[in-house]
Order: structure tokens, then sequence, then C-alpha cells
């Protein structure tokens, strides 16, 4: 698995320093790291919404802002969070930069189309952003109709475009990452050599390609009827409104999983890298993450069990979505006996995933008390979703989020951070995490219904949203500190060495930190197995031994 | 001096991502199918909500479908078989490199596409419109077998699925234009015949939209 | 690379099968209208349900032959990998998951609700009305308006 390393080459961020040498760019690398500056300005959007909300509820009486301004920013929280940062993130800035690299090419099988996506999802990011400076939207992110298409105020239509608009970027990244898995590898780069993460990315890439276009011609539909009277929803024509749930639900509940694979695809690198372990059963979590996605699409209906859905139709889907936990779970277990008899290096990305394992298993087994159609009915529409999901997304795609950025960033630009400090906001990005949201999961099951912007009939509620408001700021702390010594790191840090963690993969071995413009030189042949760690020997060549020796 | 009988461009250019040819060309139908399959999840939505309906309001559905001309459907049907025809013996003659045939094809082929959205214009949109079979406010009907609002419905549907067929057909008009445009003058982007192969393949897709949705609104709602 | 060792040269579809594909397609289209010019008389005797079956199996059947008939010839599919065999399917596959909507909305009038009002015009997915019985709490019956007032 070697190619020599020059290390006194040009590498991809040195190949041209003009703007247009960025915006015009065809390189997977820089396209990656556009997205990365953009989603992270999405990500900020997004938060300041939070935190509106979060400020909101710190009052029984909803004293801050109007019914309506409050409606505006969670949707706005949920959307720009949903769409623009949690669909977006690993896939098209950490599969961008890796996918080429870690099975041996030296681009995307379609670079313009690459460049094309991202100027997709600015363009999609910036209706919206109009619409929420021009009158908002109050939709919610789900955009339910008749809302939606009837009674809603504001700018639902640049809204619904914005999102139609940036769904086809995600799926342009799809189709790219479908064709380059399949048609791209280096020679020897077998399926069952492939990297957690590019397995990860191929079911994502599925699951992008049967779903967004669902929700992007339903979407467009709510459009059609607010400029052109099409009412396919309508109740006024005599159509069902709940077939808009029917099909939003067939995309978002995949979608879900959009969100989360990459980050599973993630953990498993780390976890290897950091127990300096094969991950376990490699073969199983490879294939769960295609019956993630091929389960993915049966459950759509656990989010509407108290839509006028039918009971029998919520059986059935209250049955597949347990389904749908055992392949989760598999994945789970697997990369906790990963760590078994390995050599655990609790360095700042292993504490992120360290960090997703515990949350996302809380996350997914509340996600069966939802699926539970009786349980269901009474914690529907409260803080327990509301603590649920934001344990999936953002303990688990958050947190995942985070671990690359930190293990990947020597790769992107070659510098080191300062560690000292990574680890302890690791630390409190965990604490943050589970202060907000744990209350959230006591006073839903309360009874605290969401998206209310006050609650002054129960407040005793109070002190579980001071709590999560509390735990909220010292989230964006732990968000903010990063934002800083990353940047600091970029033009003070020390360089960093080809490897810093010993990692293997081809993305480590073959290639230089940063990468040269094509990764390689020429196209590396692989020979070895992936995951070939071997914890032993390194804790005995720690003592100065050989396994021989031992 | 661009000569029309043979191509003169550079012939059969890698792009620097791939090795060889035929790794560049297999990446391309695999890449193109791929968009495709979520052209077939786009327009299945329309599809789905058709039949839904269809399923609930089948004697109204069954009444509504007479508004349609089986006739004229017909004729685009035919239409669009043929560009569809036309356009695989593009590629044929592509692969074979000679421009003439190529160019005459894919105009025959455009001739098509064009005469479907003047077709469809002409002889249903402009006079539904014009009798007022368009939903919203200015709805007007007057058939007492079925009901003012499910007409509405119908004709929502009907104008939703065929409007989004008939924007992919003058996308498809606009993309074989510009492509014969490309070979006309040998533009070096057109280096093998891979660019006809994948607006065919695009457009096959849209007469296959079509082979669907002409018995389903035209023939037989019943 | 590893899935292209074998160089083949592109398939070159002649084009008499070109042509016959496009007769066959244009066969198929003259059947099925000519099928449902007919088909009213011919089915005349035929209760409803089992009419409506047989005329949405031929058209539909045949329109499925027909788009076979694109994908594999016209499309070349049938001369692909089969890795493109299968995306070609992929879509039409993940469409039929789709009709598991039909679990809810085939099963929805199974559950009686009490006073069930069809709304005012009529509402898309009616439920049955369940009946009255000794002991249960008076319903309120709303009034449907005509559709013409
Ligand atoms: C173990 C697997 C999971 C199961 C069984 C499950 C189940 C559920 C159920 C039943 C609901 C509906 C609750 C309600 O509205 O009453 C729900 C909501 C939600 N889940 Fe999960 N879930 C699982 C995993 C995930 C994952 C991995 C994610 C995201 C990464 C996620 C994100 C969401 C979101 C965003 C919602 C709320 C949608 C909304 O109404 O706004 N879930 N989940
Ligand atoms: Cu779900």
């Amino acid at each position: 698995m070697t190619t020599h390393v020059a290390t006194d080459e040009k590498n991809y961020l040195q190949e041209g320093h003009t703007l247009a040498s960025w915006l015009l760019t065809k390189d997977h690398k820089r396209i990656a790291v556009l997205y990365l500056i953009s989603v992270s300005f999405f990500f900020f959007v997004g938060s300041i919404a939070a935190m509106m909300v979060r400020l909101e509820l710190t009052s029984p009486r909803g004293t801050l802002m109007s019914n309506e301004t409050y409606n505006k920013a969670f949707s706005a929280h949920g959307v720009v969070m949903v769409f623009f940062f949690l669909v977006v993130a690993i896939p098209a800035i950490f599969g961008n930069f890796l996918i080429p690299m870690q099975i041996g090419a030296r681009d995307l099988a379609f670079p313009r189309l690459n460049l094309l996506s991202w100027y997709f999802y600015m363009a999609g990011g910036i209706m919206f952003l109009i619409a929420m400076m021009s009158g908002g939207v109050d939709a919610g992110w789900t955009f339910y109709t008749p809302m939606s298409s009837i009674y809603s105020n504001g700018q639902i239509t640049l809204a619904l475009v914005g999102a139609f608009v940036v769904g086809f970027s995600s799926i342009f990244t799809g189709v790219n990452f479908i064709a380059t898995i399949h048609k791209m590898r280096a020679p020897g780069m077998t399926w069952w050599r492939l990297p957690l993460f590019v397995w990860g990315h191929y079911a994502t890439s599925l699951i992008v390609i049967l779903g967004t276009p669902v929700v992007a011609i339903t979407l467009l539909l709510v459009v059609f009827e607010r400029v052109a009277k099409i009412g396919i929803f309508s109740p006024e024509l005599g159509g069902d409104p709940v077939l808009f749930q029917h099909m939003f639900w067939f995309y978002s509940h995949p979608a879900v999983y959009i969100m989360v694979l990459p980050g599973m695809a993630v953990i498993s690198e780390i976890m290897a890298c950091f127990s300096r372990n094969k991950v376990f059963g490699y073969h199983f979590v490879a294939l769960s993450s295609l019956g993630i996605a091929a389960l993915s699409f049966i459950v759509w209906g656990h989010h509407m069990f108290v839509s006028s859905q039918s009971m029998y139709q919520g059986i059935f889907f209250s049955f597949t979505s347990f389904l749908v936990a055992v392949p989760s779970a598999i994945k789970v277990f697997n990369w906790s006996l990963t760590m078994y008899k390995g050599s655990v290096w609790l360095a700042s990305p292993m504490i992120y995933a360290l960090g997703f394992l515990g949350l996302f298993t809380v996350g997914g087994m509340t996600g069966l008390y939802l699926a539970s159609v009786g349980t269901d009915v009474h914690v529907t529409g409260t803080y327990f979703v509301v603590a649920h999901f934001h344990y999936v997304m953002v303990g688990g795609t958050l947190l995942a989020f985070l671990g690359a950025l930190h293990f990947w960033w020597p790769k992107f630009f070659g510098r080191m951070y300062p560690e000292g400090v990574a680890k302890w906001n690791a630390l409190l990005v965990f604490i943050g995490f589970n202060l907000t949201f744990l209350p959230q999961f006591v006073v839903g099951w309360l009874g605290m219904p969401r998206r209310y912007h006050y609650y002054y009939f129960a407040p005793e509620f109070q002190v579980y949203h001071v709590m999560s408001t509390l735990g909220a700021s010292a989230l964006a702390v732990s968000l903010i500190v990063p934002a800083f010594y990353l940047t600091y790191s970029l033009f003070k840090g020390p360089k960093s060495p080809p490897n810093p963690w010993a990692a293997r993969g081809l993305e480590w071995e073959a290639a230089a930190s940063p990468p040269i413009k094509h990764n390689f030189h020429g196209v590396p042949v692989v020979v070895g197995d992936v995951y070939d760690y071997d914890a032993e020997a390194e804790e005995l060549a720690l003592r100065g031994m050989t396994k021989e020796e031992a | 001096m661009i000569s029309l009988k043979k191509m003169n461009q550079p012939q059969d250019t890698v792009y620097e991502q791939f090795e060889d040819l035929a790794q560049q060309q297999e990446t391309y139908v695999l890449g193109m199918w791929s968009f495709l399959v979520t052209e077939v999840m786009f327009f299945g939505v329309m599809f789905m909500s058709y039949i839904v309906y269809r399923w609930k309001y089948q004697p109204y559905f069954y009444a509504l479908h007479k508004e349609l001309d089986w006739r004229i459907g017909g004729i685009n049907t035919a239409i669009l078989l043929a560009s569809s025809f036309s356009v695989a013996l593009a590629v044929h003659y592509h692969q074979k490199k000679k421009k003439m045939n190529v160019l005459m094809c894919l105009g025959f082929t455009n001739l098509c596409a064009i005469s479907f959205i003047v077709i469809k214009l002409l002889f249903e949109y402009i006079p539904k419109w014009n009798h007022g079979h368009y939903p919203g406010p200015g709805f007007s009907w007057d058939n007492p077998y079925v009901p003012s609002h499910i007409a509405q419905l119908w004709f929502s549907l009907y104008f939703g699925t065929t409007g989004l067929h008939g924007l992919h057909v003058l996308i498809g008009v606009i993309l074989f234009s510009v492509l014969m445009y490309l070979i006309a003058v040998d533009h070096p982007s057109i280096s093998d015949y891979l660019p006809t192969e994948m607006l065919g393949l695009y457009w096959h897709f849209v007469d296959i939209v079509w082979i669907f949705l002409y018995p389903l609104y035209y023939l037989m709602p019943k | 690379m590893s899935e292209h060792a074998h160089e083949h040269s592109h398939h070159i579809t002649p084009i008499s099968t070109l042509v016959k594909t496009l007769l066959l397609l244009g066969v198929l289209m003259v059947t099925t209208i000519a099928w449902a010019q007919i088909a009213p008389s011919a089915l005349k005797d035929v209760p409803p349900a089992l009419a409506s079956l047989i005329n949405n199996l031929i058209a539909m059947g045949i329109a499925f032959i027909k788009a076979v008939a694109v994908i594999m010839i016209f499309m070349g599919v049938k001369y692909q990998s089969s890795i493109v065999k299968l995306y070609a399917a992929l879509g039409f596959l993940w469409f039929t998951l789709m009709f598991i909507m039909f679990a809810d909305y085939g099963t929805r009038h199974w559950e009686a609700v009490r006073g069930w009002t069809p709304g005012v015009k009529q509402m898309a997915m009616p439920r049955a009305d369940e009946p009255y019985e000794e002991g249960m709490p008076p319903r309120k019956d709303i009034k449907i308006p005509d559709e013409h007032h």
C-alpha cells in the first residue's frame, strides 16, 4: 500500500491563490473546503435561531417574542440545521475530500458536477436566507399541508424552492459518489477492502438518489399549490393532506439516516484508529449500512401515528420500525467490541467518538419508545420527541462531525491544533449536550408540547427549561472554542507529519498531508487488508520488543 | 474548415481523473443511470398521487378522462416513439462517427420534441385554459355528474404531471439544440459518442414516462 | 482498475434491431389504443370490478412491455454490465414501495369513527360512521351543506 510521498511538492492548497482558483475549482478537495466554509456559516445561522428558541423558553409566559416570531425561529432552526447542515455536512465535506483518496482515485468521477452541486447548495441557501429575512417561514421544517399551502404567512414559496434546489445539490453529490465508488477504485481495492467510511457513504448515496427526489417534488407540489392552484394535497378539492405527510416522510425518515450514516461512517474510522484494532465484524458493519438504507424506506409511518393514518398501517409501521433498530444496534455493538483488546488512545477525535456511542444509543433506544404506537400516542408532539432526535442528530451526527474535523484536520490543512484544549472541549460538548437535552426527555414525558412558545399552564416545567438553556449556552461555548483554535492552528499551528495518528488507509499512508492535487503519485496498488492495525505489536514495540521476542 | 461529413474533433479524450476510455464510458453510463433513478422516483410521486385519487374517485375519473382527446395523445405518443428511435439511431451513427447522419437524427428528434410541445399547447393546454378548465377560482364546470372540486383535483393532477413531463421535453429541446451545435462546430468537448448517448438516455426516459402517462390519463381510467 | 480489466469495445446496436424495436412499439401502441376503444362494449357484461382489473392489467401490461423494450434496446441496457442493469431496475422497484400507502388508504374505513362527517365537500378518505349503541354519549351530528349552496 505504499507510494513514495514527496513533501516538497505543491499541495492542493498551493495550486493557485486567487478567488477564481477556488470558485472555479474542480478539485474535490478544494470543493470540500468550500463546503466546509459555507456549511459552517449555515450552522452558525441555525445556532442563532436555536438560541432564540432556548431563550424564549426560559420563561413560562413567552415574554421575549410573539408566538409568530417564535414559530419563525424554530422553523428557521429546523430547516437550516436539517437541510443545510446535517444532510450536507459530512458527505459534502469529508466524503468529498476522502472518498477519492480512500479508494485510490485522483478525483471524483464528475468534478464539474461536484462544483455544480456546491453552487446549487449556495443558491438554495441564499434563497432560504432571503426568505428568512423577508418575512420568515412559520410552518416548521416539516412544511405540513394545509398549513404550508393555505394558511401560512411569510415566504414559504421561496423557502420551498430553496429546499428543492438544495435537494438537487445532494442528488448530484450522491450520483457522483455512486459512480466513483463503483468505477474508480484503485487496483486491488476490492469491496471487502473498502474502508467503512466508503461503505457508509455508498449507502447514504443510495438513500439520497432514491429519497431526495420524492421530497423535492412533494415540496414543489406545495409551491404549485401556492402559486398555480395545482391543489394535489388540497382538502378543498377533495385531496388528502395526509398524502403530503406520506410523501414527505417517505423521504424524511430515510433522510434521518442520510444524516446519521455518514456520521457512523466516521465513527468506524476513528474507532479503528484510536483502538489500534480492526473494526470488529467489519462485514456486518458494512452490510448493516445497506440494511439500514433499505429498511429505512419502509418505516415512514411512525411519524404519522396520530395523523389520520389508519391504525392498521400504524401497527405495520410500528413493527418495521423495530426492525430498523437492529442494524443500528449491530453497529453500536461492533464499535464497542472494536475497543476490546485494542489499545485505546483517548485523543480528541476518540473522545467525540465515545460520546457518539453513548448518545446515539440513548437516542436510538428512545426511538423504540416512540416506535411503539401506544407510547407514541402519549408522547408525540412533546419535548420527548425533540430530545430523541437531538440525541441522534446532535449527539450522533454533530459529534461525528466534530470528531471527523479533528481527525482529518491535519490531512486537510497540514497543521495540528492544540490537542489539550481540544480534549477538554470535547468533554465540554458532551456535558453541555446532556445538560441541554436530558431535561427535555423529562419535561416531554411530563407533557411539555413542542413548538409552543409558552407554558404558563405548567410553570413547574420552568426548571427543566432553564437547565436546558444553560446547557445550550455551554454547548454554544464549546462550539465557539474549536472555531477559534482551529482557525488559529491554520496560521500558527505546528506543521503536522503526514500521518500524525499512525492511521491506516490510503488517504494517510499513500498521500501527503495536505495532499497534492492528484492525491497520489501514480496509481496506488492495494495489497493489504483494510484496518490492519496491530495493537499487540504496537504495545510491545513501546516496550522495545517484537512479537517473536515476547 | 468545418466539414459536415466526418467528425473532426480530437477523438476519444480521456479526462484526467480516469485511467482509460472504457472506464470513463462505463462511469458516465452508470452515473447517468443513477441520475435516472432519481427521475423515476420524481415522477413516481406524481403517478402515486394519481393512483391514490383514481382509486378513490374511480367513477369520476372515468368521466373526466373523456375530457382528453385520445387522438391527440396518440399522435404525441407516436411522435415520442419516433423521436426515441431516431435518438437511438443518432447514437448508432455517432459510434460510427458519421457526422451528417448524427446531425440529421438529432435534428429529427428535436423536431419531434418541438412538435410535441406545440401540439400539447395548441390542442390541449390553451383550449382547456380558454374553457376555464384550469383549477383555481376561475374554474368553470358544467358536467353535473362530476363535482366541480373533484374535477379541479383531476385537472391539478393532469396539469401537474403533464406539465412536469412537458418541462422535461423542453429541457430536452434545449439540450438537443446545444448538442447539435457542439457537434456541428467540432467542439472539443464532444470527443466521443458519450454526450449523445447520455442525452439519449435522458430522452428515452422522457419517452418512458409518457408510455405510462398516456394510457393512465387518456385511455383507461376505469 | 479493478472492475474493467476486461477491455471490451462498446457495443453498437445494429439498425435492424432498432427498427424492429420501433415496429414492436408501434404495434403495442396501436393495440393499447384499440383495446381502449373496444373495451367498454367488449366488457359490457363483465362485473365492473373485474372489467376494471382486466383493463388495468392490459393497459399497464402493454406499457410495461413497451418500457422494457425501450430500456433494453434503445437505452442499451441489454448490452451493459450487470450493475447498470441493477440501477436500471432500482428506481422502478423502489417506486413500488410507495404502495405501502395503501395499507393506510385501504384500511381507513375499517376503523369506524363516531359521528364521522365526510366534510363539506366529501373528504378524500372517509371512515365509516360508528353505529349508535345504547349508553354511548350523544353524538354531535353536523349537517352537511349542499354542494351548490
Ligand atoms: C433506532 C432507530 C429509530 C427509531 C425506531 C426512531 C423512531 C422515531 C419515531 C417513532 C419518531 C416519531 C415520533 C413522533 O413524532 O411522535 C421519531 C422522530 C424523529 N426521529 Fe427517530 N428513530 C430512530 C432513529 C433516528 C435517527 C438515527 C435519527 C436521526 C439521525 C432520527 C431522527 C428523528 C427526527 C428528526 C424525528 C422528528 C421528526 C419531527 O417530527 O420533526 N431518529 N423517531
Ligand atoms: Cu423516522
